[in-house]
């Protein structure tokens, strides 16, 4: 009884530290109830460089794998071209032509994007190339294609606690990193937005194309939130600053 | 439809002087928000009816203005307007259409420039020497962005913001609704640091840090990177936002003067802003370049 009785208070007692526990872990709540992921957020990795494990290079932070399990699985002849990308990347690299580096490469650049919430729409907005991703959220399909867009066509939903974004209508244009990693038009991406706390993201995408690899891969990284105090999301436009470099200013 | 789903038609059209704007914004006859479809006539009838109307809530209360918009009673030209006697509207090329001002004040409808800056001005220096910077793939710039194809006001959960987002190549405005201090004067961004309030039922957003890099129209009219831009949106009924832009700039003008258009509520089934990418598509800028026209970053003014 008396053993009983301390179980059930050490049981109780369990309960309200794991139960304060998932309060605090609970995550901040829109005023219709989902996850709160407005803020500013960044990563903090080498992904934009190179999204696998790689040592330093001159101007290149080394760098641990995003991609789980480290290796992409290319079909050879992706291979071949993802090698011939590298050794080219200096000028065959689309961000340096100043253009919109694409989904998933946009949430890496190493610049502060920030997150809006209404009911029907989250909207993503990038400091890099003012970039804008429109997540509809009202139960929208994609709509009919085929569409080329640099930026893709994202259709999200609430799945518990995390915003899962279907996103389809790529172009071949665009690359996955500096170092070369490549897609076709035919990426189909599920990216999945995870609060694991005030301050962090679990930031899981999955990689599709059959016209590259031989099976779908995943990355995973972190967003942090910027807490700098009166931080605003500024403006790095790469075409218009290489056109006023252009111009001699 | 097709027109808007590529960004290189559209580059390429921009490109070829093609104004598309003035031709998806033929000048409407019939009245707008209930109002005369002339500027200088709808701004006072608007005012006044905004007294009356009460405008729908969001949740947590403040006026809606969410949803999708276009300009109307705003042609892309000229902010002074276009008289039947100008050589451009006979133009080959690029006909110009004939329209009222969009200045309502002052009274005559012209940028009240000083002397220096009435020649870089409409259809000058800049019209003649300078790439429109809309072309050259740039924002439009402020105000010019909501004259232009579809915008869309949201007003995320918490109101801490309020973000316009605009399809001409993909420019998005955060507008910060918190009395935050502003940005050092030496950051300099094309859309400007924009801060809002509600006064009443009207959003105010007050804007400075320019750079200046964007003109009001086809025609070259300008600001510079002193510019201090107060726009006011205010609901005239259920669907019609008058729209208010106030601009002062000492280097450039004598006095502060005002510009007037409408906002009226896109309500196609299912309309979403589409992917404009711009710099993606375009082909033509190495040629342009080549005839001697240079790129617009301020250079009439700067030195001033």
């Amino acid at each position: 009884m008396r053993h009983g009785f301390t179980s059930a208070l050490i049981a109780a007692l369990l309960l309200s530290v794991s139960a304060s526990r998932a309060a605090a872990q609970a995550p901040a709540r829109t005023a219709d109830g989902k996850p709160n992921l407005q803020g500013i957020w960044q990563v903090l990795n080498t992904a934009a460089w190179d999204i696998q494990d790689h040592a330093a290079r001159l101007g290149v932070p080394a760098g641990q794998s995003v991609v789980v399990g480290n290796e992409i699985p290319y079909t050879p002849a992706a291979l071949a071209k993802k090698r011939q990308n590298f050794e080219s990347r200096a000028t065959a690299d689309p961000e340096t032509k100043g253009y919109l580096p694409g989904v998933p490469r946009i949430m890496y650049m190493p610049f502060p994007f920030q997150i809006f919430q209404t009911p029907e729409q989250v909207v993503m907005v990038f400091e890099y190339d003012r970039g804008i991703r429109n997540i509809y959220t009202n139960g929208t399909p994609h709509p009919r294609g085929p569409l080329n867009w640099w930026l893709g066509d994202s259709r999200g939903r609430w799945e518990g606690d995390t915003l899962v974004v279907d996103v389809t209508y790529f172009t071949d244009e665009t690359w996955l990193d500096r170092a070369g990693n490549f897609h076709s038009d035919a990426l189909h991406l599920v990216e999945r937005l995870t609060p694991s706390g005030p301050d962090h993201i679990n930031y899981e995408v999955t990689v599709e194309d059959p016209n590259v690899f031989t099976r779908p891969w995943q990355m995973r990284m972190v967003f942090y939130r910027r807490k700098d105090p009166n931080l605003r999301i500024l403006e790095y436009d790469p075409g218009r600053l290489a056109d006023e470099a252009r111009a001699g200013r | 439809m097709l027109l808007r789903n590529s960004g290189l038609v559209l580059a390429l059209a921009v490109i070829a002087g093609a104004p598309l704007v003035a031709q998806n914004a033929a000048r409407p006859a019939a009245p707008v928000g209930g109002c005369p479809p002339v500027p200088a006539m709808f701004h006072p009838c608007a005012l006044e009816k905004a007294k009356t109307f009460t405008p729908p809530r969001t949740r947590s209360g403040k006026p809606n203005l969410q949803g999708y918009w276009r300009g109307r009673l705003s042609q892309a030209f000229s902010v002074e307007g276009v008289r039947g006697n100008e050589p451009l509207v006979g133009s080959k090329v690029m006909p110009w259409e004939i329209a009222p001002p969009m200045i309502v004040d002052p009274p005559d409808g012209k940028i009240p420039y000083q002397p220096w800056a009435v020649p870089i001005g409409r259809i000058g220096v800049n019209f003649s020497q300078y790439l429109d910077p809309r072309t050259a793939c740039g924002s439009g710039g402020v105000p010019r962005l909501a004259l232009q194809d579809a915008d869309q006001i949201l007003q995320p959960d918490g109101d801490g913001y309020i973000v316009w987002l605009f399809e001409d190549h993909h420019v998005q405005r955060v507008i910060a609704m918190d009395p935050r201090p502003p940005l050092g004067t030496n950051i300099k961004v094309t859309n400007g640091d924009s801060r809002g309030r509600w006064d009443g039922n009207t959003l105010v957003i007050d804007s400075a840090n320019f750079n200046g890099y964007n003109w009001f129209d086809d025609s070259g009219n300008f600001y510079t990177d002193t510019a201090h831009i107060v726009e006011r949106l205010t609901m005239i009924d259920a669907d019609t936002i008058h729209y208010e832009v106030r601009v002062e700039d000492p280097k450039v003008y004598t006095r502060p003067w005002t510009l007037v258009w409408a906002l009226v509520r896109e309500k196609e089934q299912g309309f979403e802003l589409l992917e404009e990418a711009c710099r993606e598509g375009q082909r033509d800028l190495d040629a342009l370049l080549g005839t001697g026209i240079k790129f617009y970053f301020g250079d009439p003014w700067r030195g001033r």
